[in-house]
């Protein structure tokens, strides 16, 4: 269990957290979501130890990280947000370099890295410079070099940033087997399909604050309740208040109601009654992105 | 830390401008200067190679540092060393890991720009002894300054710059374009406050005197205590540097 306590984190005068506590099951995914600069590498580099300062305490397992930093890093594979290898050096270096680093050596280190290598798909190039590399084959060496000591925790700040589809999947797949395997997952992203996909339980963060804390289904059920969705060039905000509580979204409109079904029939009614035209009327499932925006009034990603 | 000091070393080697100033571009002042100064005829031929291989042996062994510095602000910038602080190794073990490799390129370099005067000018050598102290002390001094600059400075040209001041300005003022004697007398006492002046002279007394340790152990402790204050500084800066880099 990764249980986080109390924890704030101030840059000089900056609070980038402010008083986040939650509790991770360990063999699951938490997802971190949040916009830029909501504190989501911050959290993360505090988990991993790299970050020293801050107020709080986070026990792992039995351990506390103001207490036994080591044990808890022998058992951490964090993969920062930047790419961090030696990219004049070949793949094979980097691995070794980081392999040695958690105490691997010889022959565990090489079985290690062909398993590794065969994870990530890189078998073929482990040869050539980084240098070389495309940028989801980088990403994807990032990722390799912090699982070859088969951490039990694996911490991901946004691993799929700036890459294409296919080695998004590629890295998705790796994800699923580390699940497979019962690793804890905790992967921060601001992509709310990624994060819906692949966890168990969320975190909204914003400025610094947890918003929101529990599992995807829960969430789910707690916010995304259907709504209506209209659109059409006859259709005004001024009517559709009379049916209940609406906004703009889009180039339509969302009409909110406990019964939607309900409200979707009067609406039927009043159009042909009026003879007006909707080009889109259906029931709207609010996506995380929604909630998100609702709980914080900010959207995840910049416009 | 021997992982961080291997890899530090490969990607090194590797580094094509490490080679040329380090080794080419020295060599290519020595050959020049000699051939330039070796027609004088109020020197003798054993002072001119020994002013001019040391001299610039020395003089280019402070060069060092900007590689120090690249690498360091580069670790920094790129978040390496948030990436390393991740891991079970020590603060302490990467920032001796960083320094080995530097340690001995430079002790390489002496004994390839030392192992060309000898084959090529007939460089005498003295008390192998004292000249292997002297070698380590200097190439301790330099990389021990060479850590401090690495993890004080800000950016990358301000510790090219600052290297070059150093390694130019102690050239010139430590005696190694011109022996100290012919400078003007406030010139020579500065130039004592230089460690590029004393390895030269300790060179001096080991080669042209053919002095031993004894004779030397005021320039070795000059130096090591020199290398020792850079030490310390740059542990001392170490934990900012640190705070710098983990975000
Ligand atoms: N080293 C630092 N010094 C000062 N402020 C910092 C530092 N690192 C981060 N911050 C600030 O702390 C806040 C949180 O930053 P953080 O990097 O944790 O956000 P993030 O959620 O990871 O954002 P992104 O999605 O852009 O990666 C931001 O306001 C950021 O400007
Ligand atoms: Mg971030």
């Amino acid at each position: 269990m990764i249980k986080v306590e109390n924890i704030s984190k101030y840059y000089g005068t900056l609070q980038a957290l402010n008083n986040i506590s939650f509790t991770i099951n360990e063999g699951t995914c938490f997802g971190l979501v949040g916009p830029n600069g909501a504190g989501k590498s911050t959290l993360m580099k505090i988990l991993s130890g790299i970050l020293l300062n801050f107020d709080g305490d986070i026990h792992v397992r039995d351990w506390k990280v103001s207490k036994d930093r080591l044990k808890i890093k022998q058992q951490i594979g964090y993969i920062p947000q930047e790419i961090c290898l030696e990219d004049t050096l070949t793949a094979r270096d980097n691995l070794i370099l980081f392999g040695n680093l958690y105490g691997l050596k010889g022959k565990e280190l090489q079985r290690r890295m062909d398993e590794v290598l065969d994870q990530i798909g890189l078998s073929e190039r482990v040869k050539d410079k980084v240098v070389t590399f495309s940028g989801g084959m980088k990403r994807r060496l990032n990722i390799g070099c912090a699982l070859l000591h088969k951490p039990g925790i694996v911490i991901m700040d946004e691993p799929t940033v700036g890459i294409d589809p296919q080695s998004r999947n590629s890295i998705f797949s790796i994800i699923h087997q580390l699940k497979a395997e019962g690793s804890t997952i905790i992967y921060s992203s601001h992509y709310m399909e990624e994060v819906e996909q692949l966890c168990d339980s969320i975190g909204l963060i914003d400025k610094g604050q947890l918003m929101e804390f529990g599992r995807m289904e829960e969430l789910l059920e707690k916010y995304a309740k259907p709504s209506l969705f209209i659109a059409g060039e006859s259709i005004e905000l001024g009517m559709l208040q009379t049916f209940g509580e609406a906004e703009a979204k889009g180039n339509g409109y969302l009409l909110n109601s406990d019964e939607p079904l309900l409200t979707l029939e009067k609406l039927v009614a009043h159009c042909r009654e009026n003879s007006l035209e909707p080009r889109r009327l259906e029931l709207y499932h609010p996506r995380l992105e929604d909630i998100f925006f609702n709980l914080t009034g900010t959207q995840l990603r910049d416009a | 830390m021997w992982a961080i000091a291997r890899t530090e070393l490969k990607k090194t080697v590797q580094d094509k401008g490490l080679w040329f100033w380090t080794f080419v571009l020295p060599i290519v002042f020595i050959v020049a200067f000699v051939a330039i100064f070796s027609g004088d005829e109020s020197t003798s031929y054993k002072e001119v190679v020994t002013q001019i291989i040391p001299g610039y042996t020395i003089m280019f062994a402070f060069f060092i540092m900007i590689s120090m510095v690249i690498v360091f602000v580069k670790d920094r910038e790129r978040g390496m060393v948030a990436r390393i602080a991740s891991t079970p190794l020590s603060i302490h073990q990467y920032f001796f890991g960083k320094w080995l490799p530097f340690m001995i390129i430079v002790l390489v370099q002496i004994t390839v720009l030392f192992g060309f005067g000898v084959v090529v000018y007939d460089l005498p050598l003295g008390d192998p002894f004292a000249l292997i102290l002297l070698s380590l002390a200097l190439a301790f001094i330099v990389t021990g300054w060479g850590m401090a600059m690495a993890v004080i400075v800000r950016t990358e040209n301000m510790g090219i710059a600052m290297t070059q001041i150093l390694a130019l300005g102690g050239a010139l003022l430590g005696g190694l374009w011109m022996p100290v004697e012919f400078m003007p007398d406030v010139v020579q006492n500065i130039s004592k406050a230089l460690p590029q002046y004393w390895a030269l002279q300790g060179y001096k007394e080991i080669i042209l005197s053919g002095g031993g340790v004894a004779d030397i152990w005021l320039h070795l402790l000059i130096l090591i205590i020199a290398g020792v204050a850079g030490g310390v500084l740059a542990l001392v800066s170490y934990p900012r540097f640190l705070r710098q880099s983990r975000s």
